[in-house]
């Protein structure tokens, strides 16, 4: 079973204690501990068969994560460039001092968030296809790294050298920190799509 | 031997339905359908337990590890509100099924 990769512990765990009763079982009606052994291990059926109905559940179960998962970065993809358009324009806290010029590069940055967070989705087919979820969780572990030292050289490097007005504050922190946020959703919502686009071709 | 179609199709609800006796295990399932059904009805081992996790992960049965009289570790199962309900489902769509067969087959030798 383990050879043929019975996905979790847990249903192996199960299927040796079912073998250990049915073997009992049969060596109690007579048969010698060997033949007990073969005949229950031929009732519990092919490696690969008990797999691949394992492996359904496994897809079932992915499929509905990853539905949430897209309702969440929509969300996300609406909802953040829609809160900071609305302070801006409002020019809520800080942004009330900005210039007509500043709130403009304020809403340039939403709409290259938002270019950049659909643009990964919308271009999913330009992605390369990879079916290990471990190699994908690398590459966005990676991404994410990657992110976080850009917004801490930002943050503590590059701002504090400039002595910005509140507005123009304003401006570049949008800049720094949305930019590559999308940029980063983009790449995870298109590499994620992507890698599921041939399974569930297959799966109909 | 009953065909592999019918015995798959038949799987959920017989589970459910031996379940809605009490928390069960798998060997033991397999063994009261195997009995109930003069040996006729003869799934393979290894095949009950995608159905049983399939059924846990919607949510119709849940499941416990606890200690056979023996000692053993076993996985115990028992039915959840849901889970009734599909029951329930179950039987009467059965339960249709056979009555539409039982009237033809009454028809045809009457």
């Amino acid at each position: 079973m383990l050879a043929a990769g019975v996905p979790s512990p847990v249903p192996l765990d199960e299927l040796e204690i079912h073998l250990r009763d049915e073997i009992e079982q049969r060596m109690r009606a007579g048969f010698s501990p060997q033949v007990a052994f073969e005949t229950a291990t031929q009732q519990i059926g092919r490696p690969h068969q008990v797999q691949g109905e394992f492996q359904k559940i496994e897809t079932a179960r992915d499929t509905l994560k990853w539905k949430l998962q897209q309702l969440a970065l929509v969300a996300g993809a609406g909802l953040f460039p829609l809160w900071v358009s609305c302070i801006v324009l409002f020019k809520v806290g800080g942004f009330s001092q900005t210039t007509p010029g500043e709130r403009v590069s304020c809403l340039a940055v939403m709409a290259v968030f938002s270019l950049l967070f659909w643009g990964g989705r919308l271009s999913h087919g330009l992605f390369p296809v990879i079916p290990s979820k471990r190699t994908r969780d690398a590459i966005l572990v990676a991404g994410f790294i990657l992110v976080a030292v850009w917004w801490m050289v930002f943050f503590n490097l590059i701002v504090p050298r400039y002595d910005f007005t509140a507005g123009q504050f304003g401006v570049a922190f949008l800049w720094g920190f949305a930019t590559p946020a999308g940029a980063f959703a983009g790449l995870t919502w298109g590499i994620e799509t992507a890698a599921r686009k041939p399974r569930a071709a297959s799966t109909t | 031997m009953i065909r592999k179609e019918l015995v798959a199709a038949s799987a959920e609800p017989l589970i459910l339905s031996l379940l809605a006796s009490g928390e069960s295990y798998g060997y033991a399932i397999i063994q009261e359908v195997k009995t109930r059904s003069g040996g006729k009805l003869n799934w393979t081992d290894g095949m009950l337990y995608p159905v049983l996790h399939r059924l846990e992960h919607r949510g119709l049965i849940k499941s416990r590890w606890g200690e056979s009289e023996t000692g053993r570790k076993r996985k115990y199962y028992s039915l959840k509100k849901d889970g009734k309900t599909a029951m329930h489902k179950h039987h009467e769509q059965w339960s249709l099924i056979h009555g539409v067969l039982a009237g033809l087959k009454k028809e045809k030798y009457a």
